[in-house]
């Protein structure tokens, strides 16, 4: 069994299943956050850091604030629904709940858990935005913000790919950090160093991070998102999502795998 | 009898140690067999490789006819595991437990619903069947251990260590099940450090010490060959002349519990013992299994 093919197999898909199981069945408060989530951060950064900056130059035009930032907290929902979800959750099922171990003692192996896991990310990374673009709809649909709707469901396939490249990076984490406690160095060193280079909620103009943001998929979502939206240049940036996300999940999954068998399996 | 497990010649290096050197192991239909030996003897890593955990570095694994190494998938299929500590899915009931194992499986358990019913009402479980297992007492957990690794209708089962932890009355609700168990002609996989459950429960056992399968056979065969037809329990307190006597012979100091030496003697020795220490007040006993893991641990 070749550890991509574990991808397409049934077992990584009952693994899937078991996880989506848990989660239907806490829907009315697991849908919540992705809900509220938007509303807020568009009232923090739209409407309270787009009081003082109401418009901004975007591919040279001007943009309002609040527009600007809607696709960006697409791509911020795809990476932190899908990081989050592969650094604590698939830690606790791992360490505390003994899940993996249970599915192990099955025909399940250790390559489809790992895909069980990044693919769950990703279904999970899209459900939320499914979500987070109805709220942006309905903002649109009130006159808060400008943005081509008809478009949203474009974003979901490039949503769920991204999303599972996100979860191979943060399995990463889960399978070398030594207790919960110290998730703390990829939260510090990882996730808000890319949140925050990505031009989520401001463009990059300093040289350096423009620089650094060539290498950050986060940025490139972020734009992407921006340009099918609001209209602008994609295939640069599509090009740096798809070659980012094959090069985490053609890296990073055979890298998890390693490192899990030694953590998990102790071979 | 039809072989379920053959296990030949298993070799598995884990941070530069061999600990496990050359072990062979079978089972067939209808037979327990006790998998023993002391702490770091290599039971379970022995152990995760027979149900497909490790792959071994040498050696070969047959389950139900299936080589593991080859078709791992398809040797899982006959393969039920009960591991030491609970791994039940704690976002789960109990039934669901059952249930959510069984999508672990193709073909998938036949008959599900009735199945799943059918394995509460065995385990007792059918009262707290809505229940989530964390409040399961600590016998009801392993009962659910076992049903769940049972889901599938597996010809061979793994249960490491099923009655750790268990008070008296629990131990032998368990025991009642694998009995029953392996009265339908399921072949068990046990290791356990109970010795009284070993010796009740097993049909053959395989002794492991650093490593290598130390003596396999029945529980009197393995006693008889490795500690010894008597043990002369005797107070250390006179033992001077006692440890010479040893000495004379080749033997090093014994087990000592509770400040009394457990010496494991043939019959010319218990005899010869009786005309050197006329005088001294001892114990003479059977052996047991404990003797046995003493003297394993003893050895250097």
């Amino acid at each position: 069994m070749s550890w991509l093919a574990a991808a397409l197999e049934w077992q990584s898909r009952a693994v899937v299943a078991r996880h989506l199981r848990v989660y239907m069945r806490n829907w009315h408060t697991a849908f919540l956050p992705p809900a509220v989530e938007p509303v807020t951060m568009l009232l923090a950064f739209g409407v309270g850091l787009g009081g003082y900056v109401a418009t901004l130059t975007w591919q040279g035009r001007p943009i309002e604030y609040m527009s600007y930032v809607a696709p960006g907290l697409l791509a911020y929902a795809t990476f932190m629904t899908a990081i989050f979800q592969s650094l604590f959750a698939a830690f606790i099922r791992m360490r505390f709940q003994r899940t993996w171990e249970g599915q192990l003692t099955t025909q399940v192996a250790l390559p489809h858990v790992v895909w069980g896991e990044v693919l769950w990310a990703g279904l999970l990374s899209t459900m939320y935005v499914v979500i987070v673009a109805a709220v942006l709809a309905g903002l649109h649909a009130a006159g808060f913000l400008h943005m081509r709707v008809a478009l949203l469901p474009a974003l979901l396939p490039l949503v769920f790919v991204a999303g599972c490249g996100f979860a191979a990076l943060g399995l990463c984490f889960t399978a070398i950090v030594p207790t919960i406690d110290h998730m703390n160095l990829p939260v510090f060193l990882l996730v808000l160093p890319m949140g925050l280079l990505s031009s989520t909620y401001f463009p990059l103009a300093n040289p350096v991070l423009v620089a650094l943001s060539v290498v950050n998929p986060l940025h490139h979502l972020a734009q992407v998102f921006r340009g099918i939206l609001l209209g602008g240049p994609v295939a640069g940036h599509l090009a740096g999502v798809l070659i980012l996300s094959a090069l985490m999940l053609g890296i990073l999954v055979p890298l998890d795998l390693r490192l899990l068998r030694r953590r998990v399996l102790g071979d | 009898m039809s072989g379920l497990l053959d296990a030949r010649n298993l070799v598995k290096h884990l941070g530069g140690r061999r600990v496990v050197d050359g072990v062979d192991l079978a089972c067939e239909r209808s037979q327990i067999v006790g998998l023993l030996g002391p702490n770091g003897a290599g039971k379970t890593t022995t152990l995760r490789m027979l149900y497909g955990f490790l792959h071994p570095d040498e050696g070969r694994i047959l389950v139900d006819g299936v080589e593991l190494g080859r078709d791992l998938v398809r040797a899982k299929r006959s393969i039920g595991v009960c591991t030491q500590d609970d791994t039940f899915d704690g976002d789960f009931t109990v039934e669901q437990n059952l249930t959510i194992a069984a999508t672990y499986f193709r073909p998938r358990p036949t008959d599900l619903a009735r199945r799943v019913a059918e394995l509460l009402e065995r385990f007792e479980l059918g009262p707290y069947a809505r229940q989530k297992p964390e409040t399961l007492s600590g016998g009801y957990r392993r009962r659910l251990m076992i049903a769940r690794a049972l889901v599938h209708r597996p010809r061979l089962l793994f249960l490491d260590e099923p009655t750790t932890g268990l008070d008296p009355q629990a131990r032998m609700g368990v025991w009642d099940l694998v009995d029953g168990l392996r009265a339908e002609g399921l072949g068990i996989i046990l290791t356990t450090h109970y010795m009284d459950e070993a010796e009740r429960l097993s049909d053959a056992l395989t002794v492991l010490a650093r490593g290598r399968v130390v003596a396999r056979g029945t529980a009197k065969g393995v006693l008889g060959d490795l500690v010894g037809e008597h043990v002369i329990v005797v107070e250390v307190s006179p033992g001077a002349a006692v440890a010479a006597w040893l000495t004379a012979r080749g033997r090093g100091e014994p087990a000592s519990v509770l400040g009394a030496w457990h010496v494991p003697v043939s019959g010319e020795e218990l005899a010869e013992f009786a005309r050197a220490f006329p005088a001294l007040r001892y114990e003479v006993r059977g052996p047991t299994l404990d003797d046995l893991f003493m003297k394993l641990s003893l050895t250097p």
